[in-house]
């Protein structure tokens, strides 16, 4: 409030008063989630303490700090492994999401052939695929891809097809009468304005691609943050199993903050356009 | 369609970048004798429009016969589904008649807004949400077999943000403006065509009563400087008497013109033509058929 005050009383007191408002804000949108955390972990903590829970049932906290410290070169590693299988199954699956959204919207008969099919793809438990691509693309890192494409490809094509379906039909009507073709109206209109869509559902597939990740490497690894997991439960490292879910969820939450960073500069102007809040 | 080639040519020689303002043709005088001086700038010969649903046939316009002489300003009323909006797309070339023959400036209507003689404002500004205003007014010139270089359809555009007053906000986007300044750069982006017809599908009927007054005065005053010929959809007596030469109403069941009213007000009108007895006269007349219309389809 003080911070609001001044600013409004001594209009040289303004930049300074801009900064602590927005130091105010993030540390308002920061801190409360943040004490929540630090409360589960405190309780987790004094359960486990007060319970005498043997730690290959439940590790405390404290003690996953310590594996997460003490094996930290192997995790970075295996997390190196595991954000490279991410990384490009999530740009493939944006790549093929994209791309099948196009084709089904802009060949409309070639769409209503593939379009059910994809839905009924989307039913197969992807995950239950995975021995599968195993046995047809070996240990390394191409199963993995193919698993998460399989996996994360669906709700870009989607989010993709909705978005270039909801231009205006009066503009598009406009569009026509002046001359324009369909592959302009497309290039021109229809892809712009899906862009906020199409991150929607990116930000939907980068965090599947992280499950298709570890499931991948579930069904058969020998690195990454998945193996890391799987080695160590059958161990009975339940520490480490903990420690390297630790590291998934930095991996998780860097590849999605990545992404709003990147829908900032991409599409300044689709916050306004929330459908939400249309004026 | 014999005419066609001729009409070509006339419209190539035309250079794309002449000023609207120059080929105002004066309004008043296609008012004294439409007929005599020039054909009709938009015919409607028996047009009629059938929609199908789940199987059956409904007739949503039935055997409309219409003239709209050049230079001239026009306006459809009439109760909601009484094919209004229908008639105007079929003038704009977005819907083929089921039967009859529409024609603007002798050419079929899709042929006409190829040739950038259509300008077509809706209700909503339909304006796209990462391009500017002055963007948005030029999108259309840029678009499409007539495309004309980005430099030359913003200047256009500028030309036309300044007819409809609006350069201040050139730069800024769509989320920034007001209904009625994101409707203006509608009618910016269709004035930029340099289209001989303006057409107008209920322009003002998502915006409040004091800035629709505004923006009525703004579009006459557009009207007597550029010459177009302009048909608007309304359902708002006011509104089609104050802006209007003629007045077609309109009725449901089958939806039909029901009367043509020429309106007798001089040719300037400003604030003060509302309270000219010729007005309420006009604005009672059209109430009553309105109201008829509207007692005979629940007859």
């Amino acid at each position: 409030m003080t911070a609001i005050d001044q600013a409004t009383l001594r209009p040289r007191a303004v930049a300074r008063g801009a900064l602590l408002r927005r130091v105010r804000k993030a540390a308002s949108d920061i801190l409360p989630p943040l004490a929540l955390l630090l409360a589960v972990l405190a309780g987790w903590e004094l359960a486990i303490r007060l319970l005498k829970v043997s730690s290959f049932v439940l590790p405390a906290p404290s003690a996953i700090a310590g594996a997460l410290i003490a094996k930290q070169g192997m995790l970075l590693q295996a997390a190196r492994v595991t954000a490279v299988e991410i990384a490009w199954g999530f740009v493939l699956s944006a790549v093929v999401g994209v791309g099948v959204a196009l084709a089904i919207v802009r060949f409309e008969r070639f769409g209503r052939a593939l379009y059910p099919l994809v839905v009924l793809f989307q039913t197969v438990p992807k995950v239950a695929l995975a021995p599968i691509f195993i046995l047809w693309f070996g240990y390394d890192l191409a199963p993995k891809v193919v698993l998460i494409v399989v996996i994360a490809f669906f709700p870009v094509a989607i989010d993709m097809m909705h978005g270039l379906q909801s231009v205006e039909p009066g503009f598009i009507a406009l569009m026509r009468s002046v001359g324009a073709k369909r592959g302009e109206i497309l290039r021109r209109v229809q892809i712009p304005y899906s862009l906020p869509h199409l991150m929607a559902g990116l930000k939907v597939a980068v965090t599947l691609s992280v499950i298709g990740a570890i499931v991948g490497e579930f069904a058969g690894a020998s690195e990454g943050l998945g193996y890391v997991i799987q080695l160590s439960s059958t161990q009975l490292d339940t520490a480490l199993v903990f420690a390297a879910l630790v590291a998934v969820s930095v991996l998780g939450l860097a590849f999605y903050y990545a992404l709003e960073f990147a829908e900032r500069l991409l599409v300044p102007w689709a916050p306004k356009y929330d459908p939400l809040h249309r004026s | 369609m014999p005419r066609a080639p001729a009409r070509e040519k006339t419209t190539r020689s035309q250079p794309s970048s002449e000023a609207v303002l120059s080929i105002a043709p004066a309004p008043t005088l296609a008012e004294t004798a439409p007929l005599a001086v020039a054909p009709a700038h938009i015919t409607a010969r028996g047009v009629s429009v059938d929609f199908a649903h789940d199987g059956m046939v409904q007739r949503v316009l039935s055997g409309i016969d219409i003239d709209v002489p050049r230079g001239s300003f026009v306006s459809l009323i009439g109760p909601s589904g009484c094919g209004k909006s229908t008639l105007l797309k079929v003038m704009a070339g977005l819907l083929t008649p089921s039967e009859g023959d529409v024609t603007v400036a002798g050419l079929a209507p899709g042929e006409a807004a190829k040739r950038h003689m259509i300008g077509l404002v809706f209700q909503e500004a339909t304006l796209l949400p990462w391009k500017t205003a002055l963007e948005n007014a030029a999108f259309l010139l840029t678009v499409g077999g007539r495309a004309t270089p980005k430099d030359v359809a913003l200047d256009k555009a500028n030309e036309m943000l300044r007819l409809v007053k609006l350069e201040g906000a050139a730069r800024k986007l769509p989320s920034q403006l007001s209904g009625g300044m994101r409707q203006r750069v509608a009618i910016a982006r269709a004035l930029a065509l340099d289209p001989e017809v303006l057409l107008m599908d209920e322009p003002f009927g998502a915006l409040d009563a004091i800035t629709r007054e505004e923006m009525s005065r703004g579009l006459l005053d557009i009207w007597e400087r550029t010459g177009k010929t302009i048909v608007l959809v309304t359902h708002s007596i006011d509104e089609a008497v104050f802006l209007s030469r003629d007045v077609h109403v309109m009725a449901t069941g089958p939806a039909r013109i029901i009367e043509t009213l020429p309106i007798e007000l001089p040719a300037h009108r400003d604030e003060d033509t509302f309270n000219l007895p010729a007005f309420g006269e006009a604005e009672a007349h059209l109430r009553r058929l309105l109201i008829q219309g509207h007692a005979g389809e629940r007859a």
